[in-house]
């Protein structure tokens, strides 16, 4: 790496720490609500200790590991330094500084609005101004992709824009747009309440705004694994990857359906038709392509290295996998992770069948499922495959590493699959005391230990992933130089068409317009659908 | 072979892309606008037009009835803001002070502390004591003597009460904290397998909601008789049915335990 390093490094801490710190409030969250424990009596600490995990947990966190990702990409795949170095700092000290801006809110408890906001309720203007600013520092990163990468394309005309590149590049472009409906509904609905300007506020259209990042910002906290799943995990197996195309596909699909399916989340709210309702349900189900392409292909690119490490047979080549290299320890966990998930998410998505499940613990367990499950696990894997060229390090202990690994999965396991079972029985989500002297929750208490027990595991592994990073010897030793997966079979050429993104970008936005312009549009002309502002945290 | 340019219909894959989702997304909004509510009686009812119009949430009307509830008797018409939440100035103090004293202090105490059994008024939230008093103008709250003052006031007077009401110190100088030990468990965590809140989520303790009124050292015996006809419906002036909905499901034996705890009072009256 050229100029990135300190840059990458210090997004990647601040990431990590701020994850750590989040995992422990999720667990105390686990444990005060479980028979374990004795209720702490006051169920505002608990929506504070929430609204504190889910903003860290759903905004600083990836966003950091996306940025600093992205910023090493750019000059590993492009192979020149960084452009904008100055400006990427600038964009650090925005998420820093709008990290501390919300987290003052909510550790005083004057924003305990959780992270999805819900208005009527209305916290701290500062909690709010501070997520605009973590969101504004990741843009000033969206325009340095596309800046490097457009720079790289004038040098590079007719070649074919690296995988890894091309990734990370759709992703912030994802990141850019998905990032709108939320950054509408804070700036023009909810600060001018929070401000003091205005005392009521139009919830519905709100919610509206909100879904519109609501379900797209998963698919950018996915981006860093997946790019990771095409062009890390065959390397570092020692296989190649199936297909380059197929990358490039999964990708683009991504960006043009991950977008306008939002509404999927409103499925109980009455002021969203229902045409629209099965319109989003629908665009949900086309988000299964891409997703299904990556697990094909890179189930393909895994065999081919056990194939390559003499496996045989139609099923016999799974015995010949690397089961000792902690990557493919990772990637099979996160893909039975997002196996469990994804089924879940299918529950989900359909607009009948959601009705069982809607706002229950189920709900929890998937997201865990798939975000802190299949995604973060590759997080970890993304930052130990590049802490040796960050820091040059000898590579990391395998052994901990390992352990690091099987603790998150088995304590995710251990807590998620509880929660689904909870939620079929009818368990809400986001309830701050359950009632175990009553009968009628007998049978369910072991649920809340189960989840406790697992999210313990999951502190452990935390700061144990946290510990082995820390312990990594920095010198100025010059690391091996870093690669990317190589394809089977290299395309001769790239189609324009997947060598950028003006199509999918278009395509992306079309279908948002059709998506979502009609129910914003009349909920914005709808008269008297403004609610009271209920302000959080004192009069 | 030179590839045909992105933008063109000879290159297939902005041909099969924008066919491929244009085809999907009209085939979508087909089956979510027309067959599926074909297949629904009141999307039906009138005609395709209609029917797709419901599905895109703007029926022709709202209900099949068509009558609605215009501005019925007995519900509040009182839209509660922050704004009604400030305290009022010195001079609306002074003001409110007169009106009270001549027309309020018989039954609700020359300091806003009954000596019967009509609510204390001392240190009242104002937005509660002006909601209040324009229900009972309206007669959506029903009291033979309030109907009857309330009716008398302009909104100026009714500020200026409520502002001077605020300024009186209280019975109970502190809201019952969520952990208070000897607090029933309702008033503390509320009865979640009977979706019925702890008291101290809004009348303060854990959140204070607009609206919601200081509950500590009232007369048991007002307390009791407010849950008793919010319970039967002959009291309906609550927003949103929040009070009918919460003592509904009380057992006598609930309703008078959470009265006696929020009706005691500190040894001596204390200061604010």
């Amino acid at each position: 790496m050229f100029l990135a390093k300190r840059l990458v490094l210090a997004h990647f801490w601040v990431a990590f720490v701020a994850f750590v710190a989040a995992l422990v409030l999720g667990e105390w969250q686990m444990f005060v609500r479980s028979p374990l424990s004795a209720w702490v009596g006051d169920p505002e600490h608990y929506y504070r200790s929430v609204t504190g995990h889910g903003t860290v947990m759903g905004y600083v966190f990836p966003t950091l590991v996306a940025m600093g990702f992205g910023y090493a990409i750019t000059e590993l795949a492009l192979k020149r330094p960084l452009l904008g170095l100055r400006w990427a700092w600038i964009g650090f000290w925005l998420v820093i500084i709008g990290t501390v801006m919300a987290a003052v809110p909510i550790a005083v408890g004057r924003a305990s609005v959780l992270y999805t906001f819900y208005p009527p309720m209305i916290g701290s203007v500062f909690y709010y101004l501070g997520v605009v600013l973590v969101v504004v520092g990741s843009w000033v990163w969206v325009a340095l992709m596309a800046i490097n990468l457009r720079a790289w394309k004038r040098d590079n005309a007719g070649k074919a824009v690296p995988l890894a590149m091309f990734g990370n590049v759709a992703g912030a472009y994802l990141w850019a747009w998905t990032s709108v409906g939320a950054a509408i509904e804070i700036i023009f609905l909810i600060l001018p309440v929070a401000l003091g300007f205005k005392n009521t506020i139009d919830a519905g259209l709100a919610r509206v705004f909100f879904s519109w990042t609501l379900h797209a910002i998963v698919y950018f906290w996915l981006m860093p694994s997946y790019i990771a799943f095409y062009t890390i995990v065959p390397r570092a197996i020692g296989g190649r990857l199936y297909s380059d195309t197929m990358g490039r596909v999964a990708f683009i699909l991504f960006l043009v359906f991950s977008m306008p399916i939002g509404i999927h989340h409103l499925f109980a709210d009455p002021q969203v038709g229902a045409g629209f309702k099965f319109l989003h349900a629908a665009f949900t189900a086309m988000v299964a392509v891409p997703t299904f392409l990556t697990v094909f292909t890179i189930v393909a690119s895994v065999e081919i290295a056990a194939r390559l490490r003499g496996g045989k047979g139609i099923f016999g080549w799974v015995k010949a996998l690397p089961w000792g290299n902690p990557m493919m320890l990772a990637v099979t966990f996160s893909f039975i992770m997002l196996g469990f998930g994804g089924a879940g998410g299918i529950i989900n998505m359909s607009f009948q069948l959601n009705e069982t499940i809607h706002n229950t613990q189920w709900v929890t367990g998937h997201f865990h499922l798939i975000f802190a499950g299949a995604i973060v696990i590759m997080y970890f894997m993304l930052a130990y495959d590049l802490w040796p060229q960050l820091t040059g390090c000898k590579p990391l202990p395998a052994g901990l590493v390992k352990a690091q690994l099987w603790l998150w999965f088995v304590g995710m396991m251990v807590m998620t699959l509880p929660w689904h079972w909870v939620g079929l029985l009818g368990m809400p989500r986001r309830m701050a005391y359950f009632d175990f002297t009553n009968p009628a929750l007998d049978g369910q208490g072991w649920t809340l230990i189960a989840g406790s027990i697992g999210g313990l595991m999951l502190v452990l592994s935390g700061l144990l992933f946290v510990f082995i990073l820390a312990r990594a010897r920095r010198t100025d030793a010059q690391p091996a130089p870093f690669t990317f997966s190589i394809p089977v079979h290299m395309p001769a050429t790239t189609p324009v068409a997947l060598n950028g993104f003006s199509l999918w970008l278009a395509l992306m936005i079309a279908l948002t317009l059709v998506n979502y312009g009609f129910p914003i549009a009349q909920l914005a002309v709808l008269k008297e659908t403004s609610v009271p502002a209920i302000p959080i945290g004192g009069r | 072979m030179q590839e045909p340019a992105l933008y063109a219909w000879g290159n297939r894959w902005f041909r099969w892309s924008v066919f491929g989702l244009g085809g999907l997304t009209v085939a979508a909004l087909l089956v979510g606008f027309v067959w599926l509510p074909s297949v629904q009686g009141d999307f039906t009812a009138k005609g395709m037009w209609d029917s797709i119009c419901r599905a895109a949430g703007v029926p022709s009307e709202w209900s099949s009835t068509g009558n609605w509830p215009k501005s019925s008797k007995g519900t509040t018409n009182v839209v509660l803001t922050s704004e009604m939440t400030r305290s009022g100035a010195g001079d609306a103090v002074g003001r409110g002070a007169t009106i009270a004293v001549q027309q309020c202090s018989m039954c609700h105490g020359a300091q806003g502390m009954s000596d019967g059994n009509s609510p204390n008024l001392a240190g009242q939230y104002p937005e509660v004591v002006i909601k209040q008093l324009y229900d009972y103008q309206r007669g959506d709250r029903s009291s033979a003597f309030m109907q009857t003052i309330a009716q008398t006031l302009t909104d100026r007077e009714i500020q200026d009460v409520a502002a001077y009401y605020d300024s009186l110190p209280k019975a109970r100088a502190a809201p019952v904290q969520a952990d208070e030990p000897g607090a029933p468990a309702l008033v503390r965590v509320g009865d979640p397998l009977r979706n019925i809140v702890p008291c101290v989520a809004c009348h303060g303790g854990i959140d204070h909601k607009i609206g919601a009124p200081w509950l500590e050292g009232m007369p048991k015996e007002y307390l009791l008789s407010q849950m008793k006809a919010f319970a039967s419906g002959e009291r309906r002036n609550d927003s949103y049915g929040q009070m009918r909905n919460m003592v509904r499901l009380l057992t006598p034996q609930e309703l008078e335990s959470v009265a006696e705890f929020y009706a005691r009072r500190e040894p001596a009256i204390a200061s604010r």
